[in-house]
């Protein structure tokens, strides 16, 4: 990752907040000056180097941690807009990420009850739920979307 | 990656399945605020894996399950 990339790293970054969505490659080629097929080999390094996440066939953002660009069971009200997350680690990292208090809704994977979680001050507002990860963290990256 | 209702209900979803990890919602968010704060900062920089280790250990994640190497 040279620094060119990291510039368009934070840069589709910012216009994913912007929007409230993933950028096309298009629109960050516009924002720089570049060519799209420029944009597209810039974020293939960048998802080999795991600082964002790319659908396969690579023209298109699945991830641009810890914010999704695809419908998720983890939806998150911050700052004014309803993000989805990829998994309940990043859902309370958008609120992180966007510096905001928020609200986390999804439902328990056993029982499927609602479950709604107010993040304020950088806290959850209950203390019974509780997160699980199967996964040990030196194998998140060898299947990120499992993860 | 996932939040539930309880342990109990973890237990009932692993169904014999080996466990991996189970911490409170509460440490889950500090962990969030700690591993995510920087993301969409203009000037955001790559964390290297001992600062992305040190932010695990400074919530209290250690032992085999979290080192991340």
């Amino acid at each position: 990752m040279d620094e060119q990339d990291i510039r368009l790293r934070n840069l589709t970054y910012g216009l994913f907040v912007r929007l409230g969505r993933a950028p096309t490659a298009a629109e960050v080629a516009g924002e720089l000056g570049r060519s799209r097929v420029e944009v597209l080999e810039a974020w293939r390094r960048l998802h080999d180097a795991h600082a964002l996440v790319l659908e396969q066939g690579g023209d298109s953002i699945r991830m641009a941690n810890p914010f999704s660009a695809v419908p998720t069971a983890y939806r998150v009200e911050a700052d004014g807009r309803w993000w989805y997350a990829n998994c309940a680690w990043d859902a309370f990292g958008i609120c992180a990420a966007l510096g905001a208090d928020g609200r986390v809704e999804c439902s328990c994977p056993d029982c499927g009850a609602p479950v709604a979680v107010e993040v304020r001050d950088e806290r959850a507002d209950q203390d019974d739920l509780v997160f699980h990860t199967l996964v040990p963290a030196r194998r998140w990256w060898d299947d990120i979307v499992f993860t | 990656m996932n939040l539930f209702r309880s342990g109990e209900h973890v237990d009932f979803w692993l169904g014999g399945r080996h466990p991996g990890a189970t911490i409170p919602v509460r440490k889950l968010s500090e962990l969030a605020f700690a591993w995510w704060c920087d993301r969409v900062e203009p000037d955001w920089r790559p964390h290297t894996r001992e600062q992305n280790q040190a932010i695990l250990d400074g919530v209290g994640l250690t032992g085999d399950f979290w080192r991340l190497a």
